[in-house]
């Protein structure tokens, strides 16, 4: 028989004023198993605790009940409390009499029969608990880090600073991501590749960083601290190792491509290296492109049709037989940085992008403003090289408007425009640029003091409202609108217009599958906590950076890279992981082998266990839930037929003895 | 029924007590509703207190023997509350729950439960409001149902005339063809004996009375001649092939086309596999039950189905080699008429009708020995701790085996009628099974006969219908 004692508090008048302490307290007595009852004002002050702590070793309790607030609240306060008196903590147990009782019933009668059963419920349920211990998991001392933007990049430098080994894959042939395409940046307008450039060449250099490029994930198995990562490298066609990016190849390659690093407004060859800071410094040979097109289809001798490139390299790199290199790595943690990309969607088209070659989006006027960009810093009309006089940006394409685009605000947009605005001013001092916004939103340092600077300084014309229409005119964007402040109709007859396009995740589901990772409704993936958790995912042990979580700017991107890599370093200085022990438990005598709950789980975590004979031949399979993976939702619990499934900490006994306290105490209400 | 028996059943239930309060049990999970009425709490909404929670991991947990089991306990209503779809802690514990929940409404509607008992809901951790509304709603709509019908079984035996069932059923034939079938299938299984593709031919054989078979294994040529073929081969024998394996590498097994389903399901869930098998499909007459064609034979065509390694005919034998996925299984049934009549009568009436067919229930579970779905080593009524299903031959045990049963094959049943026609006490199993069917039909698509296929109830879709939950 259980020694239960039942502790009820008052929480000064919050719970006594509506629930009749005493009366509970003196029912409760004669629950079966309830050794002791005592009351308290507050039981979770310090001598609260301690009347929980001494009754326990007074009485040789086994079991506690506290009825008192949520257990959301002060669950963790009076399991430790027990823990102190030398009791499993999950042999304590909270009764809800607060939030779901004392204030929000004020029938004292009512409250106070609730107050009763609620406690009664808790008790039947704790003398079927069982203690529990954590669960233990050995940590592999290596971090794995997906997309090498400047988020990927801070988030393997600060681990890789600290001693840890770090594995950075990037499906480019160059890191950098975005924040390598952008010309200056706000608010300081220090030059993009300046800063980011030494950040680069650190990863490529440091001995803790194994860089893959051109790379990509193809599966991800294991849990935290142990988990198993397949990488695929993209064959290159050039030995990396040999090549001295001195560039003869692209010369003589007959092959052009637009580039894809400059938005294709500039080209490259089919053998080609990005931009010329790239890191790895090594070229790329495109196979798409390439004159011995399908080069990864192996079919062993093969005449080519073109080697040009091969006979001027003299390293002799060019490999044409190059094949994809599979590279399986065991880490320990996770950070996932794929950032993002731009969307083109139908609000961009209605603006004629795509139509007229003098529409542009954010991330190719960014290409034309940057000093190593396609005219060098120039600005220039795209179809007849002319420098623009009228240029218009036009916020919030595609953003806020859920109907034709998305319903997020891109948050970066209102910066850049503003930027954009005052870096053609600087370079086309006789230009007049005029902005179409909604709302300006300039939340961060420094920020509204540079839109300001913008607009007095550099005279930027702010138009609140939506562009109508552009329309093509005599070699003119002809862009039409209201002024929704003044009400008055404007029209602008533009050289060129830029588009502030919607940001959208550059993953679309396939990274956030292959690691189980949630993605909220548009896509980024989704944080463990909006306010407690942002870096953290609901898969233990992989974390978030940048922009692939949500739209954010390099100082947002750059700190949230930081903490992922403060986060997964917490769990590399440890040896050993504490997981919570609420996991499954499969009866394998009776598992009947139909693995409907290895389809349900969704963290993967029940494996196929082979059952041996005397003879060691196998004889069944069974499913065995592995405790490191299994988060304790309890979904193949309900799919076992035969109920072969249990789930600790909410364990079918528990479940049914609550559900009778609650039904047999009918009466109760009656009485 | 007529409209007077009908208030004479209400008012036999006992009078409601004028102060008569509803008890509702709300099985809420830990991460949003829970969290959700603790806001309620923090901002003081007030709501009725006739609710009492029960906290869980997720309603991924909640099996539907957790709120039978609150109905047994007296509750005369429960709410079930979970994370908004998108929201769960789990990714998708709600959206595998929010299938298994449609389903299992269904049922209880079905079987005359009053709806107003039996509440869904999302409730954010942030919607304090929200849960305090819902809890108002729910006690209000409990308050309207009244205290929960006895699970007493009212005496008589069937109580409404369901309407008859009809159907064309497969083509006839005569003797003389059923003969050439007869000698195609013994050469068939002959030669598969002496190719080796398999150790044994699970077939029918004649039994002691004329018209009666019983499942026979043949593992040598000579015993082919005992391969009968007719109106007498009831059993499913997909049944039987778990054990055959036990000695041999690989069995042949005879079938009929609604046997095809369950040896796909066999598959599916790993108790059979594909290479282990050989399908031999046999053109079937359709079976007797009683005097007259099964019910399910009314809406079959007798063709061997396309699954099958081998087809035997009034023709002759071929090998086939068709998709599966093609397959699916045929969607009118004689039955349907009887559901929809059933479903058009108020709630009472369905619940009388449910209660006497359960109340006549032996607890011999025939049933479940006849299922060949019901493959469990110990099945969920045999376990003790805790005993979810009463077994005294009792309400409302009754009533929870039978409920459960339904629930486990729900998505699965693929209508061999097996369980309804070894039922000793005549209950109308089929029905129930026939209805979840269609239910998981409408919702989420055809079960099919792809082994390959996953089944309903363990996958889901994020835009799954939800209209039923607050
Ligand atoms: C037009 C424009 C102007 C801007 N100007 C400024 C500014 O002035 N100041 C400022 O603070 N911010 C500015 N920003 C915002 C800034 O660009 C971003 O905050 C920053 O680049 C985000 O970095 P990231 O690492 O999160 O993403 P990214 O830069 O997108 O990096 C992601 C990386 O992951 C890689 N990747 C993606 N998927 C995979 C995969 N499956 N496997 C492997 N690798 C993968 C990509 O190739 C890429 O290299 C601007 C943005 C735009 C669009
Ligand atoms: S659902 Fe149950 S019987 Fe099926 S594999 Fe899982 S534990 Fe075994
Ligand atoms: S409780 Fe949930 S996480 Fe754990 S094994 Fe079962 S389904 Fe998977
Ligand atoms: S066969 Fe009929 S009587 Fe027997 S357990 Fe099943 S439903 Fe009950
Ligand atoms: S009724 Fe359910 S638990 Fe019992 S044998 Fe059938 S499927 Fe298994």
């Amino acid at each position: 028989m259980s020694r239960v004692g039942v502790f009820v508090c008052h929480c000064g008048e919050n719970i006594a004023r509506n629930v009749k302490v005493q009366e509970v307290v003196e029912s409760s007595r004669d629950i079966p198993g309830t050794v002791v009852t005592a009351d308290y004002p507050y039981l979770c002050s310090a001598p609260g605790q301690q009347m929980v702590i001494d009754a326990i070793e007074e009485h040789d309790l086994d079991r506690v009940v506290v009825a008192a607030c949520s257990p959301q609240l002060h669950e963790p306060t009076f399991r430790a409390a027990a823990a102190q008196a030398g009791l499993n903590p999950h042999l304590c147990e909270m009764a809800n009499i607060r939030e779901h009782c004392s204030w929000v019933h004020r029938d004292a009668e009512q409250a106070s029969a609730k107050a009763y059963q609620t406690v009664v419920a808790a008790v039947e349920r704790v003398k079927r608990s069982r203690p529990l211990d954590p669960i233990e998991v050995p940590v592999t001392k290596r971090a794995l880090v997906i997309g090498a933007g400047v988020a990927g990049i801070r988030s393997a430098l600060d681990m890789a600073n600290a001693g840890h080994s770090v594995v950075l894959v990037e499906r480019q042939p160059s890191i950098g991501g975005n924040m390598s395409r952008l010309s200056e940046t706000f608010p300081t307008l220090d030059c993009s590749q300046c800063i980011l450039t030494p950040l680069m060449v650190q990863v490529s250099r440091h001995p803790n960083i194994e860089l893959l490029t051109y790379s990509e994930i193809e599966e991800v198995s294991g849990y935290v601290g142990n988990f198993k990562v397949r990488i695929r490298r993209k064959p290159s066609f050039v030995v990396a190792e040999d090549c001295t990016a001195c560039g003869d190849c692209a010369e003589v390659c007959p092959q052009p491509s637009g580039n894809e690093f400059d938005m294709a407004l500039s080209s490259r060859k089919a053998i080609y290296i990005p931009f010329p800071q790239a890191v790895p410094s090594v070229y790329t040979l495109d196979p798409d492109r390439c004159l011995n097109s399908k080069l990864d289809s192996p079919t062993g001798f093969r005449v080519l049709a073109c080697v040009k490139c091969d006979e001027v390299c003299k390293p002799q790199c060019i490999d044409f037989d190059m094949q994809p290199e599979f590279i399986e790595r065991e880490v320990g943690v996770i950070v996932a940085a794929t950032g993002f990309d731009m969307k083109l969607g139908q609000q961009a088209a209605e603006c004629g992008y795509g139509k007229h070659v003098d529409v542009m989006d954010g991330l190719e006027f960014e290409r034309m403003l940057s000093a190593s960009g396609p005219t060098e810093g120039e600005v220039r009309r795209p179809s007849d090289g002319k420098t623009p006089k009228d240029v218009v940006f036009i916020q919030c394409v595609g953003s806020r408007n859920p109907e034709h685009g998305v319903s997020y605000c891109s948050r970066i947009c209102c910066m850049y425009t503003a930027k954009h605005a005052l870096l053609l001013r600087h370079k086309v001092p006789e230009s007049r640029a005029y902005i179409f916004y909604m709302d300006i939103r300039a939340g961060g340092k420094g920020y509204e003091e540079f839109v300001h600077r913008a607009m007095e300084e550099e005279r930027v014309m702010y138009i609140r409202g939506r562009p109508s229409q552009i329309i093509e005119e005599e070699g003119k964007l002809k862009v039409l609108g209201v002024d929704t402040l003044s009400g008055r109709t404007v029209e602008i007859d533009a050289d060129m217009v830029v588009l502030a396009a919607a940001m959208e995740p550059a993953d679309h589901g396939e990274i956030a599958g292959k690691l189980r990772i949630a993605a909220d409704t548009d896509g980024f993936f989704k944080e463990a906590h909006p306010k407690l958790r942002p870096v953290e995912t609901l898969t233990a042990g992989i974390f978030l950076a940048g922009t692939a979580q949500a739209p954010k700017d390099i100082p947002d991107t750059v700190s949230q890279a930081s903490a992922a890599a403060s986060k997964g370093m917490e769990m590399l200085s440890k040896d050993f992981l504490e997981r919570d022990p609420s996991t499954a438990h499969v009866d394998e005598s009776a598992c009947a082998g139909c693995f409907e709950c290895l389809a349900v789980c969704p963290y993967g975590a029940i494996e196929r266990k082979q059952l041996l004979d005397a003879q060691g031949e196998v004889f069944r399979e069974v499913a065995a839930p592995n405790p490191a993976m299994c988060e304790g939702c309890g979904l193949c619990t309900v799919t076992c037929r035969g109920g072969y499934i249990d789930l600790e900490g909410y364990t079918d006994e528990q479940v049914f003895a609550q559900l009778g306290a609650l039904g047999a105490l009918r009466e109760v209400i009656e009485r | 029924m007529t409209e007077a028996n009908v208030t004479a059943a209400k008012s036999e239930a006992g009078a409601v007590p004028e102060n008569w309060k509803p008890h509702i049990v709300a099985l809420v999970c830990n991460w949003c509703s829970y969290a959700g009425a603790d806001m309620a709490g923090t901002t003081r909404r007030e709501y009725p207190a006739n609710v009492r929670m029960m906290r869980f991991p997720c309603t991924g947990r909640m099996s539907p023997l957790m709120i039978l089991r609150a109905f047994e306990q007296g509750a005369d209503g429960v709410l079930v509350s979970g994370c908004h779809p998108g929201d769960c802690h789990y990714v998708q514990g709600n959206l595998v729950a929010r299938r298994r929940f449609t389903i299992f409404r269904s049922l209880m509607d079905f079987i005359g439960v009053d709806l107003k008992r039996l509440h869904f809901a999302w409730v954010s951790a942030a919607e304090g409001h929200k849960w305090a509304k819902v809890v108002s709603e729910v006690t209000t709509s409990v308050q309207e149902a009244g205290p929960l019908p006895s699970f007493e079984h009212p005496e008589g035996w069937g109580g409404i005339d369901l309407p008859e069932m009809t159907g064309s059923g497969p083509q006839e034939l005569d003797e003389q063809r059923l003969d050439a079938i007869r000698a195609n299938l013994r050469k068939a299984a002959s030669e598969v004996l002496t190719t080796e593709r398999a150790g044994v031919v699970i077939g029918y054989g004649s039994g002691s009375l004329p018209d009666q078979t019983h499942p026979v294994l043949i593992t040598k040529t000579a015993e082919c001649e005992k391969l009968e073929w007719g109106q007498g081969c009831r059993n499913n024998l997909g049944a039987y092939v778990g054990s055959a394996l036990e000695k041999h590498e690989r069995v042949a097994v005879v079938a009929k086309t609604c046997d095809l389903g369950a040896i796909s399901g066999l598959i599916r869930e790993g108790q059979l596999r594909r290479d282990q098998l050989l399908v031999i499909g046999v053109q079937c007459p359709g079976v007797r039950d009683g005097s007259g064609l099964a019910t399910k034979c009314l809406s079959c065509s007798g063709d061997p189905h396309p699954i099958c390694d081998l087809v035997v005919t009034v023709e002759g034998v071929q090998e086939s080699c068709e998709d599966p996925s093609a397959a699916a299984l045929d969607t009118p049934d004689a039955r349907d008429e009887q559901i929809a009549y059933l479903e058009s009568l108020p709630h009472e009436e369905r619940w009388q009708y449910w209660q006497r067919q359960f109340g006549r229930c032996l607890r011999c579970y025939a049933c479940r020995a006849a299922c060949p779905l019901c493959y469990c080593s110990t099945c969920i009524t045999d376990k003790h701790r805790p005993q979810w299903v009463p077994t005294s031959i009792d309400h409302p045990g009754n009533s929870t085996w039978n409920i459960i049963r339904a629930v486990h094959l729900a998505g699965r049943c693929t209508g061999c009628d097996e369980c309804a026609r070894v039922c000793p006490a005549d209950i109308r199993l089929d029905l129930i099974n026939r209805k979840l069917s269609l239910e998981v039909e409408r919702q989420y698509g055809k079960i099919g006969l792809d082994p390959e296929e996953k089944s309903a109830l363990v996958d889901f879709r994020m835009e799954d219908s939800e209209e039923f939950i607050l």
